[in-house]
């Protein structure tokens, strides 16, 4: 049987990040300082326009400014434009794991867009309960709250998972509510943490202070370079695992709702897309066995 | 296994022997291959071209492990069907490469701006054709193909990468590919996460991103019927290895 554990949940782990920043999110900073250094040269990723969240190639370090809400819907659209029309050949993708599963996958097999395995110099993946609709967001926040209100931020605090509303409040989102919340397809997912990511970051509470989880060399190198370049703009202490505890537990809380997702849709026999080798029965059957499996050896 | 000790008859002779085969289509996939340039070169090391309308100058097919065929079949053409026979005995395996011959596509619609001549009217993509069926083991999607997926299926395929290939193979027993597939397959089945890979994969923008509900939009008008879109989504099948689990 599959176990819920830390390695499930949160995946490989080379050192964990709380970064305080000057100013701004210290994603955003430090995105802004690497184009400046010409480490990349593209960032795809969202932000707001006109009160929705766009996908967005930014080009310049001026013009880089992040989703503040856990929306990312079409990033992976900008892909040909910045490879295949502006030429971009170190660019960062900042987005949550089912983006980075497309661009995986784009960059493994090199169906969609050509050369993407070569031009993605930085993939940071966000940590991600559930993507939200504008409509759905606020359906939630009206559930949740009683009265109509407008979400400026989506974060993480020990308590779990938050919302900052635009009159100051504080929203703490009830897990099994958010569930009901989010688009089908994040009811079935199961990473939640952007395994597959050379960086994963966690928005605290404060703007401009947050968990950065770094997975790969890449990931490391590149935190380690700005460091050491910026050490009045950036501020970095390293975390234990037990510092990410409570991250861990909402994980877990969401991973089991989304488990359940999957086996009722088993066993109730709604049919998965052609091509994908029953990918969720291979799941049930892992799930259900009495032995311990490797679950990378099985998908 | 689609080449195995008793196919290299001498011992300086270790290349796999492959051929590219063209019906009727634009020729878009074979420059697709040599738009692969120095990569190419890294792949002829290992592998010898015995057959290429646009590279050798051979006009009998020779016997060949791996046979590479472009376009749909013209059901009034005699040199296709000729052509067809003719690869059915002398290729130990075919991969259909691109929409023509994988899926049909724009073939299947024969219209444009020039219309088909009487005698070219009819098209079917190779993995329909009855005596090819046993040979044809791989369908690669795209109209065309991108270099990079025809590099790293060339690179499964001498390494044979099963974990790789495997795709690759539902798609040779998939009867049509179109945008359609991304509406029925994985919206309506509750599947899309709105990552938008499809859009960007879709060669002829038939697919738009409505950005409001955070799903593909699918205009068939525009629809070259290449699969590209199904396959690029990363619900239909999971790219391999995953991400650590």
């Amino acid at each position: 049987m599959l176990k819920l554990d830390r390695s499930f949940l949160l995946g490989k782990v080379k050192a964990i990040y709380r970064v305080v920043s000057k100013g701004e999110s210290p994603l955003q900073l430090i995105l802004k300082k690497m184009m400046e250094q010409e480490i990349i040269d593209g960032v795809i990723s969202a932000r707001k326009e006109g009160g929705r969240i766009v996908p967005k190639l930014f080009k310049a370090p001026s013009e880089i400014e992040l989703s503040p809400l856990n929306t990312f819907f079409g990033v992976n659209t900008l892909l040909k434009k910045a490879i295949q029309k502006y030429h971009l050949s170190r660019i960062a993708v900042v987005a949550p794991s089912c983006v980075m599963d497309g661009l995986n996958k784009t960059q493994y097999y090199g169906i969609g867009c050509n050369w993407v395995k070569t031009a993605v110099a930085l993939k940071v993946g966000i940590l991600c309960t559930g993507a939200l609709t504008q409509e759905s967001l606020n359906c939630e926040v009206l559930d949740l709250l009683g009265e109509r209100e407008e979400v400026e931020r989506c974060y993480y605090t020990k308590e779990g998972l938050a919302y900052g509303l635009s009159s100051g409040r504080e929203l703490l989102v009830n897990v099994e509510v958010h569930h009901h919340y989010v688009s089908s397809a994040c009811k079935y997912c199961l990473n939640l943490s952007a395994r597959g990511s050379d960086i994963t970051y966690i928005p605290e509470k404060e703007e401009n202070v947050g968990i950065f989880i770094i997975r790969s060399e890449r990931g490391g190198r590149t935190l380690g370079l700005l460091q050491k370049e910026y050490p009045s703009l950036l501020k970095f202490s390293s975390l234990k695992m037990s510092d990410i505890s409570h991250v861990e537990e909402l994980l877990k809380k969401k991973m089991i709702l989304n488990i359940d997702s999957i086996l009722e849709r088993v066993e109730v026999g709604l049919p998965g897309s052609k091509w994908d080798g029953n990918r969720f029965r291979k799941f049930y059957r892992v799930w259900n066995a009495i032995g311990d499996f490797n679950i990378e050896e099985v998908f | 296994m689609f080449f195995s000790r008793e196919d290299f008859i001498r011992e300086d002779d270790l290349k796999v022997k492959v051929g590219f085969f063209h019906f009727s289509s634009c020729s878009g996939c074979q420059v697709s291959f040599l738009d692969m340039f120095e990569d190419a070169v890294e792949i002829l090391d290992t592998v010898e071209l015995v057959y290429s309308n646009m590279l050798t100058k051979r006009e009998t097919v020779p016997r060949m492990h791996v046979a590479f065929a472009e376009g749909a079949l013209c059901i009034e053409d005699r040199r296709h069907l000729s052509l067809a026979r003719e690869l059915a005995e002398k290729a130990n395996i075919i991969v259909t490469v691109g929409a023509c011959a994988s899926f049909g596509g724009v073939r299947r619609l024969s219209v444009g701006s020039q219309p088909p001549q009487p005698s070219h009217q009819s098209f079917l993509p190779l993995t329909e054709v009855e005596i090819l069926k046993g040979k044809v083991k791989y369908a690669i999607p795209g109209c065309p193909p991108n270099p990079s997926l025809l590099y790293n299926f060339m690179l499964a395929l001498l390494e044979v990468n099963e974990d790789f290939l495997q795709p690759f193979e539902f798609m040779a027993s998939s009867r049509d590919a179109s945008g359609y597939d991304v509406v029925k397959e994985v919206i309506n089945k509750g599947l899309c996460v709105g990552c938008g890979t499809c859009v960007t994969a879709c060669p002829a923008r038939a697919l738009d991103f409505n950005y409001t509900y955070g799903k593909p939009t699918f205009n068939p008008l525009f629809c070259v019927h290449c699969g590209s879109c199904l396959a690029s989504c990363p619900q239909s099948f999971k790219p391999y290895p995953q991400p650590v689990y």
